[in-house]
């Protein structure tokens, strides 16, 4: 198993340092470019929400990212330790769906970040434990 | 991330550098927004040198498609990178807006 562990501020400006951490481990992986830069952009949905979310766009505290690996599975875990996301929202979500052939003002505007997520990895899950939430996803290899 | 302004008879091209994300989703409506209080709706945004977008990023792309549609103008995507692209696609975002290959195609459009 191979593991490393990041920290940032709860800055959205800082949020790009994990991406672009996460695309880079991703590409030691048998994963494609493509697929990379999409488990890239889900650590970087985890991440926002828990600065947006959880800890109301607030500066002054840490989102730990974990990203493990062994020779079947890449997990990523993101930790915050702000206000808890309620798991059924996990389980209910999907990518909002729209006509479109729609009027342009009926397009909803928010409420992708979790579906991307879902639709992306093989497996998500949200879980608070002693006031630390984690929100843990996987892709098999 | 970079926006540049370009205004070609009654369309402004707005070319986008870097990472259209969370941090920067603002600046982008805030843009739009003023150019449509000087009656400039009709929009193409070039993302050949966009290298990232996220569903903040989206939302913003959208939130500014509402806000010139409501004054009767439109929005153009073009030069999309394949990963920015899959990203449209991956929130069939890619039905909603009319996207070309490159600008000249897409001020033709409009």
């Amino acid at each position: 198993m191979k593991k490393i562990k990041i920290i940032i501020d709860s800055d959205l400006k800082d949020v790009f340092l994990i991406g672009m951490t996460i695309n880079r481990l991703c590409s030691i992986t048998p994963f494609s470019d493509s697929e990379c830069y999409k488990i890239e952009l889900c650590v970087v949905e985890a991440v926002n929400n828990s600065i947006i979310h959880a800890y109301q766009n607030e500066k002054g505290h840490e989102v730990e990212v974990t990203f493990s690996m062994d020779t079947r599975i890449l997990t990523v875990d993101v930790c915050d330790t702000g206000r808890s996301m309620d798991p059924e929202i996990l389980q209910s979500i999907h990518m909002p769906s729209f006509d479109p052939d729609s009027n342009d003002l009926e397009i909803p505007e928010r409420g992708r970040g979790l579906a991307i997520i879902k639709e992306v990895m093989d497996h998500v899950s949200y879980k608070t434990i002693d006031g630390k939430n984690w929100l843990t996803m996987f892709r098999e290899l | 991330m970079e926006i540049s302004e370009q205004k070609i008879d009654n369309k402004t091209i707005l070319s986008l550098k870097g990472r259209l994300d969370a941090s920067s989703a603002k600046e982008l409506k805030d843009k739009v927004s003023d150019l449509a209080k000087e009656g400039n709706t009709f929009l193409v945004v070039d993302m050949g040198h966009a290298d990232f977008i996220d569903s903040s990023g989206l939302g913003s792309l959208v939130s500014c498609l509402r806000s010139v549609s409501r004054l009767g103008g439109d929005i153009r995507i073009c030069s999309l990178k394949d990963s920015v692209r899959a990203v449209f696609e991956l929130t069939r975002l890619h039905l909603i807006f009319e996207i070309f290959d490159n600008s000249d195609d897409a001020l033709k459009s409009i």
